[in-house]
């Protein structure tokens, strides 16, 4: 039993307010040749607790660029919100959408502008470079940032990058000899890892932190054929010009569990 | 009571029964008798150039600037009040770089004359007590010349933050002889050479002293070198050829 | 020292630059400085608090309910605080957290309403704009450190449609067919996903109220904080409805033979 001497010793405590948390989730973009996919889940959740079994962590931000974001919700949606708000700005200033490249290095001056207070979020982004490949760039939440071909990050981060990395760049495997490992997979294979991808991660993750649902974003490039695309089941067209590069959005149900 | 013209001229954002700014004409006025400039857009580049007055054989004539760099892959030539000029371009020269930090990518022709022409009305503004930065308009017009992914294009700009969007332009005390000749002699197809010996036989027709590789100034734009200022043995060699 | 360049050498503060030449977003900053700065403690806590909200999607909209305590510290304070408030004609925020952040909440969102009803422009704030203008409030207060600490639940009927949000202290935000605030998301989430998802569009305010009531009453029974007197919101087509407060029958003579923890100890 505490009595007023113990307490006295004590001292003075102080609580800090913890401005940020944890939502959970997985993000992953794989770039092809002419096409690139941008897939996250849509749950979010706080430790164990399922907040919501939808909540969206890949945008759209134009025809040829898709953002996913990971981490922080709150900052993650605001962080979405005023990247959009700067595309605008763009396209009135320079009469022109904003090409992938320059949204990747605005992302990190966004980002970096807030070094001292980060939004705490990992931002991958996929789409259409202006020469017509597939692009992923991926940040740290203050603001580092590389191209790549593929690349996961959140909850599930360290269970997914080792697999991409065998099956996307080939790691740890040997070509057939007189044969070399493709530098890019077809659309059809690359559908097949990102839906393995989810399915692992939901199974094997150890907090209750991936699941429920399933969102792809495809972004073809100008004049690419559909590579199959037309044979997915659940995908829809999320095109909004007609002569430029287009964007098909394809969900599937992960566990709930 | 109807003003007189002058009762006009005092306040610079104050406008005559008839909705003039006079101020701000005055200051085209100012432009008129600057040294004439020219700038041409062909297909594969934009020449400018410019007329150096050199008043006095004592002057070295090296040191009369008209014609400035703002981007690797934007070039400015100027006629009326140099000194004008200066601010201007330092504000596109930041508003370039800005742009290539913030986006990773070369700023477009037309958003960086815009960026020069937000600037040109401010003169007379103050808010909050302050002084107002510019008390006149810029007593200068430029020739912006750039490429980008639009291709090679060449934009004027006058006092007035008005800015256009010319195939072949000319500006300064003998423009209108030189904007009549322009409209003969340019077509869609030249090459960069024959811009480059239109602008000096144009220039030539309106200056007073000969023309030689001292008292003229000529820079092209690029898709492949961007900005450069051709040098006095690139100039002679036109001069040769015109 | 200023590290912008476009600032230096200009005889002129861009703060009151009306006309700038430069985007918004990269003119320098004229707000509050620097949070970290002043070294002022603005960190808080909760002082008089509310537990539990718990809000449903049903058939005819949007069933919201909260108990009528304000606890301080394990004190049962207040017993007849309303937590849940209606916002215009077609909208009730449900509070848990601190009940004078709450107030100021309320006196903010009434101040809001009253500013657009002056416009006069025919336009009304609905649940969507009510809950994404109070989920900006809520994250500009964290991001200055100086949170409002509540969990907010934003129930709402509107054009035909139902809208059913959650926003806290750090301004995040998610929405689903039911959802629960504090202790609840614990206890009654479970049990109102189990009875509400994928039934949401055939559920009647009858079977919905007997769903919540239920829930409140296993929250009465565990949450130490909760009160066993409550009120229920109601938000549809006919717009909306906060009922009396009510009381509701528990027992709790099964209590005397719990063996193990608490003041028995054998």
């Amino acid at each position: 039993m505490p009595d007023m001497v113990s307490l006295d010793r004590a001292g003075p405590q102080q609580r800090q307010f913890n401005p940020y948390s944890d939502n959970g989730g997985t993000i992953l973009a794989i770039a092809g040749a002419d096409f690139s996919v941008i897939a996250g889940d849509t749950r979010q959740s706080e430790g164990y607790n399922i907040q919501t079994r939808y909540a969206p962590k890949v945008f759209k931000l134009t025809d040829k660029a898709v953002l996913a974001v990971n981490g922080f919700a709150a900052d993650g949606n605001m962080f979405v919100k005023r990247v959009r708000q700067r595309l605008e700005w763009y396209r009135h200033a320079h009469a022109k959408d904003m090409p992938l490249r320059a949204i990747a290095r605005l992302i990190q001056t966004m980002l970096y502008g807030r070094r001292f207070f980060p939004y705490y979020v990992y931002n991958i982004l996929g789409g259409i470079e202006e020469d017509g490949s597939g692009a992923v760039y991926s940040f740290d939440p203050v603001g580092s940032y590389e191209r790549e071909s593929c690349r996961a990050a959140g909850a599930a981060q360290s269970l997914v990058q080792p697999f991409l990395d065998n099956q996307i760049y080939f790691k740890n495997q040997t070509a057939a000899p007189g044969t070399t490992h493709p530098k890019h997979l077809p659309l059809q294979e690359v559908l097949s890892l990102v839906i393995d991808s989810f399915t692992s991660a939901t199974e094997r993750h150890i907090e209750a932190s991936v699941g429920d649902g399933l969102e792809m974003y495809v972004v073809l490039a100008r004049g690419s054929q559909l590579q199959g695309l037309e044979n997915v089941p659940n995908v829809q067209e999320m095109t909004t010009t007609s002569d430029g590069e287009r964007i098909f959005i394809i969900r599937r149900e992960l566990k709930k569990d | 009571m109807f003003l007189t013209r002058s009762e006009y001229d005092r306040g610079v954002n104050t406008f005559s029964p008839e909705g003039r700014l006079f101020q701000v004409e005055y200051a085209i006025e100012a432009i008129k008798l600057g040294s004439t400039t020219i700038g041409i857009k062909t297909p594969e580049g934009v020449i400018i150039a410019v007329e150096k007055r050199v008043q006095s054989p004592l002057l070295e004539s090296s040191s009369i600037e008209k014609i400035m760099e703002i981007d690797s892959h934007l070039g400015c030539a100027m006629s009326g009040l140099i000194a004008d000029a200066r601010t201007m371009i330092d504000h596109a020269r930041v508003t370039a770089q800005n742009h290539s930090f913030t986006y990773d990518e070369k700023i477009k022709v037309e958003s960086v004359t815009q960026a020069v022409c937000d600037l040109a009305l401010r003169f007379g503004e103050s808010v909050h007590d302050e002084d107002a930065m510019m008390s006149r308009p810029f007593g200068v017009a430029l020739l912006i010349a750039g490429v980008d992914e639009l291709g090679p294009q060449l934009f004027h700009t006058d006092p007035s933050g008005t800015f256009v969007r010319y195939n072949a332009k000319a500006i300064g005390s003998g423009s209108e002889a030189a904007q009549a000749e322009l409209q003969d002699k340019w077509h869609s197809k030249m090459t960069l050479q024959e811009a480059q010996i239109l602008t000096l036989r144009v220039l030539k027709q309106v200056m007073e002293e000969k023309l030689d590789h001292n008292n003229v100034q000529v820079a092209q734009v690029t898709p492949t070198k961007g900005f450069e200022i051709l040098d006095e043995t690139k100039l002679k060699s036109v001069i040769d050829l015109m | 020292m200023d590290h912008f360049p476009t600032n230096w050498g200009r005889p002129r503060n861009d703060a009151f630059d009306a006309y700038g030449t430069y985007p918004i977003a990269q003119r320098p900053y004229n707000g509050p400085k620097d949070t970290f700065e002043t070294g002022v403690q603005r960190t808080q806590q909760p002082i008089v608090t509310g537990t539990s909200v718990l809000a449903l999607k049903y058939k005819d909209g949007i069933m919201m309910a909260a108990d009528n305590l304000a606890s301080y510290g394990s004190l049962a304070r207040f017993k007849d605080v309303e937590r849940l408030h209606s916002v215009g004609n077609n909208t009730v925020i449900g509070a848990g957290g601190d009940m004078s952040d709450f107030q100021y909440i309320q006196s903010i969102l009434d101040s809001l309403m009253i500013e657009e009803f002056t416009a006069q422009d025919g336009h009304s704030l609905g649940p969507s704009e009510i809950h994404e203008y109070l989920s900006q409030v809520m994250y500009s207060r964290r991001s200055k450190m100086d949170p409002l600490w509540n969990s907010l639940i934003v129930g709402g009927f509107k054009d035909g449609k139902r809208f059913l949000s959650y926003v806290d202290l750090l301004g995040t935000t998610y929405s689903s067919s039911t959802l629960a605030t504090g202790y609840g998301s614990y206890i009654a989430q479970p049990l109102l996903r189990k009875a509400v998802e994928g039934y949401e569009d055939v559920l009647t305010e009858e079977q919905a109220e007997k769903i919540i009531t239920e829930c409140l009453k296993v929250l009465f029974y565990r949450d130490a904080r909760s009160l066993n007197k409550y009120q229920i919101a109601t938000i549809t087509a006919k717009g909306v409805h906060i009922s009396e407060s009510r009381s509701m029958e528990t027992t709790w003579s099964f209590a005397e033979g719990i063996r193990g923890y608490g003041s028995q100890t054998q």
